[in-house]
C-alpha cells in the first residue's frame, strides 16, 4: 500500500497547515462481474481500483480530499490543501506513535477471487440460471449476475491508529421474468456473504434460482393488492428492511448529530412496542455487512439499538462523536476512497420473539402477508419511509388465500415501530445494498416474522 | 506512464496478440463539494481521480478490464482477453471507427473552477438565510453545493480518437418546518456556470416546507392529479430502460413490438436532444465514441424508435443511435415537449385533485419490466382551482404505460434536472391514490 514514512508525512502535512486531526485511508480493490442471459455468458468485466483519501478535522468541521495519483509530491500537496482549508493551526508539533489495531480475524476467507478460475464461477451461474428457467412454463427470461470483490484497506490517523483489513465479498443475483397474457412480472433473489468462493459450500444455486422464479411465477398470476390501512405480516430475512428504513437510518449520527432525525434526544426513552429489540452487529463472522474494523480503523461491535422498546444507542462515527459529544461505535463506513466515511449500518436486525410464524398468520383476520420485500427509502428528518412488497399474499380469516402484487408500504418510522405487535421466533437475514451519503455499501438486514397492526398499503382501489 | 504512452503500448500489444481491435476509454473526474448543516460548514471535498477501461475485440466478441494505475498495459490487456474468452453469447459486437458527423459544442466553460471558494461559501450562506427567513422553518439541516469537471477520451485501433471535457454544478437545500409532525422541503437548481444557481434554491425549499404545514392524508380512491416537473422527472426514469433496444431484445420492456403504435396521449411528444441548453448530461459522442444526435422517441403519443448502442443495432441490422451510456442504453437528454399552460393555469385546469410534488421509492416500488408502480408520495390538495392544503402519507399507483395515455395537459414550466430527464408538469386523470383518511 503506502510506506509508513509517507503516511507520516501526509498526516503531518495536514496538521502543519491546519486542523486538529488527520486521517489517511488507502484502498486497493479487485472487482469482478460476470453477467449471463438465457444461460450464456454475455459480458465480463474486471479490474483494479487504487486510491487514497485524506481527511482533516478542526473541531466539528471536516475537509476531505481523494486522489489516485499516489506520487509522494501529489499526496503531500493534497494533504497541505486539506490543512489550509481547515485554516486554524491547533497542533504545532507532534510525534506520531502508531499503535497497530489488533483484532481476532473474524471473517476468514478460504478461496479468494483470484484463486478460482472464472469458469468455476460460470458453472455456479449456470446452475442458478437453469433451475430458474425450468421452474415453470411462464418463465420467459433469466438474467444471472455474479459479483465479487477483494478490498484491502489501511487506515492511519494522528491519534496513532494504524489499522489494516481485507474484506472479500461474493454475491449471486438472479432476476427472473414471467409472462402471462401479455403481463410481465419479475422475481429477484440476491444472496451474498463476506466470503470467497466457499460461499457456495453453503448456498445452493439451484435453490437460489428457484426462489427468484417462484416470485415471478406467483406474481404474474396475482391480482393487484388492495389499498388502504390494514395489518401486514412481514416475513423474516430481507423483511428486516422495514427496521433498516423505518428506524435504522434515523439512528445514524449522520442525521442525529444535525438534529435531523425523529429519534433525536430520545435515548433511554420508549420508542417502540415492548416486543421490539434490535441490534446492529458488524462482528457476525463472514456476514455481508461485516468487517474486522470500520473505515476509520475502529474495531466493529455489536451495538444494541433498541431493547424491549427502549432506545439504547445510535450508530456513531468520529465526526458524529465530536458533534454529539459521545463515543464511536465502530459503524463508520464508505463505498470506496472517493467518499468520506460516515455512520452507517452493518448487519441490522430485530431480535427473535416467542411466536411461531403460523400463529401470527392464524391470529390475523384480514391483511397482507409480505413474503419477499424489495428495497425502500426514508427521510430521517420526518421519519417518512416507503418500501415495496415483491411477493405478497392476501390473508383472510387467518389463512393465506391468494397472491397479490404491486403493493408499497408507507408510514412514519417513529409511529410504525410502536405498532409491531407480534414478533416471531424464526430469525433470518438477507442481503442488500444500502445507499446514503458515503455511497452504496453492502448491508445485511434481518428479522423474524413480525406483524404490524396497522400500516398503509398502497395498492389499487376496487 | 503517461496516458499517451499507455495507449500506444496497449495498441502495440493488441496487434502482437492478433486481436481484431483494442479500445481505451479514459474517464477523469474532478469533484468539488461544499455543504452546510444548520448554517455551519459541515463538509468540504476537493478531489480528482481517473479510471481507464480497456476493451478488446476478436471475431465479434469483446471483453473488458479496468485499472486506476497506468502501469503494465500487458496485464490489463490479458485480463480483458480472459474476460472475452469466457463470453458464450453468439451476439456480435463491434467498435466504432470514428466515422459520422459529430456535433460541435463547447461543453466546458471553466466558470465553476474559476469561482473562489469564499464566493461559493458566501453564496450558500445566503441560501441558508433565504431558507431560514421564516419563523415556521425549524431548521435547514442540509445545503449542498457541488461542481464537477469530466474529462473523457476514447480511442481505438480502428481510428476512433475523441476527447471531450465538460463541467457543471448544482446546489440543493433541505428545510424542515415545525408542525405536529416535522414537514420537509426541498429544492435544487443545476447549471453550467455559478450564475445559473440562484437564491430561489433557498426560497423555494422554504416555501415547499411551509406549504406542507397542516398536511393530511386523503381518502383512498381515483383522483385527477398534477405531477409537478420535479416529481415527473423522477417517474419518467422508467422510460429510460423501456426504450433501450437492448432491453426490448431481452424481452424485459413492456414496449416490445409497439413501434408505430399509440402508447401515449395525443399531446405527448418525447425527444432525445444531444445538446440541450444548460443540461449537465450533454454529449457530442456516446460511451462507444459514436456521434450523438437528436431524435423523436414518441410523437403525438406514437412510439417512433427505440435507442441503440452498437451491439443492439447489429442485432437488427441497424446503426447505433449514439445512446450508449455507462449503465446501458439511455437518451442523452430525454425532453418532454412543453405545452402552453403555466403551472398556475394547470392548477385552474385541474379544478379538484392533488398536486404530487414528491415521490419516494422509484428504485423499489416501480417495475420497469411490467410498468407497474406504487410509490410513496406527498403534495398539495387543489379544490375549485385553488391550492388549499398539504397532502401527506399517500401512495400513487398505476401502470406507467397506461398513465402515459391519461396525460390530459402539459405545462410550460420545463425544469432542468440533475438527471437526463427534462420535463414540465403534467395533468393525469384517474390515478389510484391510497390514503389514511
Amino acid at each position: 500500500m503506502l510506506s509508513k514514512s509517507l503516511i507520516e508525512k501526509i498526516l503531518m502535512a495536514v496538521l502543519r497547515n491546519g486542523g486538529d486531526f488527520a486521517e489517511v485511508f488507502v484502498e486497493k480493490r479487485y472487482d469482478n462481474r460476470i453477467s449471463m442471459k438465457q444461460n450464456l455468458v454475455e459480458k465480463a468485466i474486471s479490474g483494479n481500483e487504487f486510491g487514497v483519501g485524506i481527511r482533516g478535522f478542526l473541531g466539528d468541521k471536516a475537509v476531505y480530499a481523494y486522489s489516485n495519483d499516489v506520487s509522494e509530491t501529489n499526496l503531500i500537496s493534497v494533504a497541505e490543501r486539506v490543512g489550509k482549508t481547515l485554516g486554524e493551526i491547533k497542533i504545532k508539533d507532534t510525534v506520531l506513535n502508531f499503535n497497530k489495531v489488533e483484532y481476532k480475524e473474524n471473517n476468514r476467507v478460504f478461496l479468494y477471487p483470484n484463486d478460482i478460475d472464472k469458469k468455476e464461477k460460470i458453472l455456479i451461474m449456470k446452475k442458478a440460471s437453469e433451475s430458474a428457467k425450468n421452474y415453470s412454463q411462464l418463465i420467459k427470461q433469466v438474467i444471472v449476475n455474479y459479483w465479487e470483490y477483494d478490498q484491502s484497506v489501511l487506515i492511519a490517523n494522528t491519534e496513532g491508529v494504524w489499522a489494516e483489513d481485507r474484506r472479500v465479498r461474493t454475491r449471486l443475483m438472479i432476476q427472473s421474468v414471467a409472462e402471462q397474457n401479455g403481463i410481465m412480472e419479475t422475481g429477484f433473489y440476491g444472496p451474498g456473504a463476506g466470503m470467497g468462493f466457499e460461499f457456495f459450500n453453503s448456498l445452493d444455486p439451484h435453490e437460489a434460482g428457484k426462489r427468484a422464479s417462484r416470485i415471478a411465477d406467483r406474481m404474474v398470476k396475482a391480482d393487484p393488492a388492495p389499498a388502504g390501512k390494514m395489518p401486514v405480516i412481514i416475513s423474516n430475512e430481507f423483511g428486516g428492511v422495514i427496521f433498516h428504513e423505518a428506524v435504522g437510518h434515523s439512528l445514524e449520527a449522520t442525521s442525529v448529530s444535525k438534529g435531523a432525525s425523529v429519534f433525536c434526544d430520545k435515548l433511554g426513552q420508549k420508542i417502540a412496542s415492548d416486543c421490539v429489540s434490535a441490534v446492529d452487529d458488524g462482528t457476525i463472522a463472514n456476514a455481508w455487512g461485516s468487517s474486522n474494523v470500520d473505515d476509520e480503523g475502529t474495531p466493529t461491535k455489536r451495538n444494541i439499538l433498541v431493547e424491549n422498546g427502549i432506545l439504547k444507542g445510535y450508530m456513531v462515527d468520529k465526526l458524529g462523536a465530536r458533534k454529539m459529544k459521545t463515543e464511536v461505535t465502530g459503524s463508520s463506513r464508505r463505498m470506496n476512497y472517493k467518499y468520506a466515511p460516515t455512520s452507517r449500518m452493518t448487519n441490522t436486525f430485530i431480535l427473535p420473539g416467542k411466536s411461531y410464524p403460523e400463529e401470527i398468520i392464524s391470529n390475523t383476520e384480514y391483511g397482507i402477508f409480505a413474503k419477499s420485500m424489495g428495497g425502500g427509502s426514508v427521510q430521517p428528518a420526518t421519519g417518512e419511509f416507503n418500501f415495496a412488497i415483491n411477493e405478497g399474499y392476501l390473508i383472510e380469516n387467518g389463512k393465506i388465500t391468494k397472491p397479490v402484487r404491486g403493493a408499497t408500504l408507507i408510514g412514519r418510522g417513529n409511529e410504525i415501530i410502536t405498532k409491531i405487535d407480534m414478533v416471531g421466533n424464526d430469525i433470518g437475514r438477507g442481503q442488500g445494498m444500502c445507499g446514503s451519503v458515503s455511497g452504496s455499501i453492502p448491508a445485511d438486514v434481518g428479522q423474524p416474522t413480525i406483524r404490524v397492526s396497522e400500516i398503509l398499503v398502497g395498492g389499487k382501489n376496487k | 506512464m503517461t496516458y499517451e504512452n499507455f495507449k500506444n503500448e496497449l495498441f502495440d500489444i493488441s496487434k502482437k496478440l492478433g486481436l481484431d481491435a483494442c479500445e481505451i476509454n479514459y474517464e477523469g473526474e474532478k469533484e468539488f463539494n461544499l455543504s452546510l448543516a444548520n448554517g455551519e460548514l459541515d463538509s468540504y471535498k476537493d478531489a480528482e481521480s481517473f479510471k481507464v477501461k480497456v476493451v478488446v475485440l476478436k471475431n465479434g466478441k469483446s471483453g473488458a478490464a479496468f485499472t486506476e494505475i497506468l502501469e503494465n498495459p500487458e496485464k490489463i490487456i490479458n485480463e480483458a482477453v480472459e474476460n472475452m474468452e469466457i463470453v458464450e453469447s453468439e451476439e456480435i459486437v463491434n467498435l466504432h471507427d470514428g466515422s459520422g458527423e459529430y456535433l460541435n459544442a463547447e461543453l466546458y466553460k471553466g466558470n465553476f473552477e474559476k469561482e473562489d471558494v469564499s464566493d461559493k461559501l458566501k453564496f450558500i450562506k445566503n441560501i441558508y438565510d433565504a431558507a431560514k427567513s421564516d419563523s415556521r422553518i425549524k431548521m435547514v439541516p442540509n445545503i449542498v453545493y457541488q461542481n464537477f469537471v469530466s474529462d473523457i477520451r476514447i480511442a481505438n485501433t480502428y481510428g476512433l480518437d475523441k476527447k471531450s471535457k465538460s463541467d457543471g454544478g448544482f446546489c440543493y437545500s433541505m428545510t424542515v418546518a415545525e408542525d405536529v409532525s416535522p414537514r420537509s422541503g426541498f429544492y435544487y437548481e443545476v447549471g453550467k456556470s455559478p450564475e445559473n444557481l440562484t437564491l430561489a434554491i433557498g426560497e423555494k425549499a422554504k416555501e415547499d416546507a411551509i406549504a406542507k404545514i397542516g398536511s393530511k392524508s386523503v381518502k383512498s380512491g381515483k383522483y385527477n392529479i398534477i405531477i409537478n416537473n420535479m416529481a415527473f422527472s423522477d417517474i419518467l426514469s422508467l422510460l429510460n430502460s423501456m426504450i433501450s433496444a437492448e432491453n426490448v431484445q431481452k424481452e424485459i420492456s413492456p414496449l416490445k413490438g409497439k413501434i408505430d403504435q399509440k402508447i401515449g396521449s395525443d399531446i405527448l411528444t418525447v425527444k432525445d436532444i444531444a445538446i440541450y441548453p444548460g443540461s449537465l448530461t450533454n454529449r457530442t459522442f456516446d460511451r462507444e465514441g459514436f456521434p450523438t444526435s437528436d431524435k423523436t422517441i414518441i410523437e403525438n403519443g406514437v412510439l417512433k424508435t427505440f435507442l441503440y448502442d452498437i451491439k443492439a443495432a447489429l442485432k437488427e441490422n441497424k446503426k447505433s443511435t449514439g445512446n450508449s451510456t455507462q449503465g446501458g442504453i439511455a437518451p442523452v437528454n430525454m425532453v418532454i415537449e412543453p405545452g402552453k399552460l403555466s403551472f398556475e393555469e394547470l392548477v385552474k385546469e385541474l379544478g379538484n385533485g392533488i398536486i404530487i410534488t414528491e415521490v419516494e421509492g422509484m428504485h423499489s416500488g416501480a417495475n420497469p419490466v411490467s410498468g407497474e408502480f406504487s410509490l410513496g408520495a406527498k403534495g398539495l390538495l387543489v379544490e375549485n382551482g385553488e391550492i388549499t392544503k398539504g397532502v401527506e402519507q399517500i401512495t400513487l399507483s398505476d401502470n406507467f404505460i397506461v398513465m402515459l395515455s391519461k396525460i390530459k395537459a402539459i405545462g410550460n414550466d420545463t425544469l432542468l434536472s440533475y438527471s437526463n430527464i427534462i420535463t414540465p408538469s403534467v395533468i393525469i386523470e384517474n390515478v389510484d391514490i391510497a390514503g389514511n383518511e
